[in-house]
């Protein structure tokens, strides 16, 4: 095993989600297959006065089922939904937890918001009710690197742990961090990804007075779509130097060949062409692979006006004439937009499709937006013979980062 | 100008790099320098003033929000609504 960081290659070894379409892989891809979308009317909280009631919740979670230590259990849902993802994904790889060689491994498991739904409990306990004291755990519930701090307790991780923040990139970058040192020699493990759990009264106002979410669906590059969804979950993958996992017998799910992030430097809201198409060209330099050999692109495809043309406008600029032949789209019409666990779930996703060659479909696609006109794989997934595949994810502030995968040979 | 159109224009200054510009009920909000977001704060600042609710989605195309003058009838038509729900009630 090379110890430098010389010819180090990258294995997916695990997987694990929570996403409203399935809260472990095996749901979650057969409701994918099954183009089975997930968004619904929120049920969790009181909506009193919103005006945008539906949401990608997780339903069938279970914490006490789920997750294995009390700590987590009495957690916020970001940090379950974080560890039981983890534990799905340590359990795949068929790494035996507590990891025999914790100081040589990583976590690194961001979130958007952190614990949200805890701190609006809190301050409705303090601001509403006037309570002498917020729950004693509620600072630890909160606090955004919780998640991580659990699953490096959960499996004796006990080298690099942290996590990331950029928002609706967060899980793409703390992957792609991950690769990193596992290339640079640093580490040989890493569990990687991230976790959110934002959909809550608060939250949902705040998204709501900025007018990008829509009122009935989320139809991403479609004639109809009128703004996201939000979703919640976790995404997280097991990543591992090649030769360690070949001599482990592990099975090889992919390899990640290569990551790209860059940032806009432009705008809060509105995306430019520029970061997104450099994210994705530094990505294919990097798996030294030629646009042409990207069979599908899993967008980050928002189903914004602001999105959806811009992403369609770089994945153009890099891919040109073979645009015509990549099959595209946006599972985000499924599992809704999971911010910044998004990354993570369809980082799955792009395993996935390649392991079984099915092009996943974007539902609820009516007729192709103004601009939009690449092969979005609208209503109906399919087959293809897939080579290597690209995740796209694009944050508010235009942070790009762009994850590329091949299958475990070649 | 009355006093729903001058309201309206100071909330578009407030919301503006170069506040001295000229503004007139035809003036296009384009013409303004006002992008998504800001129009979002823009009309949460109206719906504060008025003490109304504007249904406005950054995604779609809004021909209430083309000129300042558009912007000002949708702001009374809310208003006649509301006034009328209120003396039905």
């Amino acid at each position: 095993m090379a110890l430098n960081g010389k010819g180090r290659r990258v294995a997916v070894t695990g997987m694990g989600v929570v996403t409203c379409i399935g809260a472990n892989v095996e749901k979650f891809w057969a409701a994918i297959k099954s183009g089975t979308h997930g968004i619904g009317a929120i049920e969790s909280f009181p909506l009193h006065d919103l005006y945008i009631k539906i949401g990608g919740e997780v339903r069938d979670f279970d914490p006490n089922e789920r997750c294995k230590s009390k700590a987590v259990i009495l957690s916020d849902r970001f940090s379950q939904y974080a560890s039981a993802a983890a534990y799905e994904a340590v359990q795949q790889s068929g790494l035996e937890t507590p990891f025999k060689n914790g100081e040589r491994a990583a976590a690194i498991v961001g979130s958007g918001a952190g614990g949200l739904s805890t701190l609006e409990k809190a301050y409705e306990d303090i601001f509403v009710h006037k309570k002498k004291a917020t729950h004693p755990l509620t600072l630890l519930r909160i606090i955004g690197s919780t998640a991580v701090a659990h699953i490096s307790i959960d499996h004796g991780i006990k080298g690099p742990v942290f996590g990331t923040v950029s928002a609706c990139s967060t899980a793409a970058h703390a992957i792609g961090l991950a690769f990193q040192m596992i290339k640079g020699g640093s580490v040989d493990v890493a569990v990687a990804g991230a976790s959110e759990a934002a959909i809550n009264y608060g939250s949902m106002r705040a998204w709501q007075a900025m007018r990008v979410l829509s009122p009935d669906g989320c139809y991403p590059f479609s004639k109809r779509r009128n703004g996201t969804v939000l979703g919640e979950g976790a995404g997280i993958l097991v990543l591992e130097e090649m030769e360690h996992a070949k001599a482990r017998g592990a099975t090889i799910l992919a390899e990640l060949l290569g990551f790209g992030m860059t940032s806009d430097a432009s705008d809060m809201v509105n995306p430019d062409i520029d970061g997104p198409a450099r994210a994705m060209q530094i990505a294919l330099a990097e798996a030294n692979l030629a646009p042409g050999d990207i069979d599908y692109v899993n967008a980050h495809g928002t189903a914004t006006s602001a999105n959806d043309i811009n992403e369609t406008r770089a994945i153009k600029k890099v891919f040109g004439a073979h645009a015509n032949r990549l099959s595209v789209s946006s599972t985000k019409s499924m599992h809704g937009h999971c911010l910044g666990a998004a990354g993570g779930v369809e980082a799955a996703v792009c395993v996935q499709a390649m392991r079984e060659g099915f092009i996943p479909a974007t539902i609820g696609f009516d007729a192709p937006g103004n601009e939009c006109d690449l092969d979005y794989t609208p209503n109906e997934g399919r087959h293809r013979d897939i080579g290597y595949t690209m995740s796209n994810s694009f944050a508010f502030g235009g942070l790009n980062a762009v994850l590329v995968f091949g299958p475990p040979s070649n | 100008m009355d006093d729903v159109a001058e309201k309206i224009i100071a909330i578009l200054r407030k919301n503006m790099r170069n506040q001295e510009k000229e503004i007139t009920l035809n003036t296009k909000l384009t013409d303004l320098e006002i992008e998504s977001l800001d129009l979002a704060v823009i009309v949460f600042d109206i719906e504060d003033t008025f003490g109304i609710q504007i249904p406005y989605n950054a995604n779609e195309e809004m021909v209430d929000f083309a000129t300042v003058g558009s912007v000002v009838e949708r702001v009374k038509a809310v208003l006649a609504e509301q006034n009328a729900s209120n003396a039905a009630a």
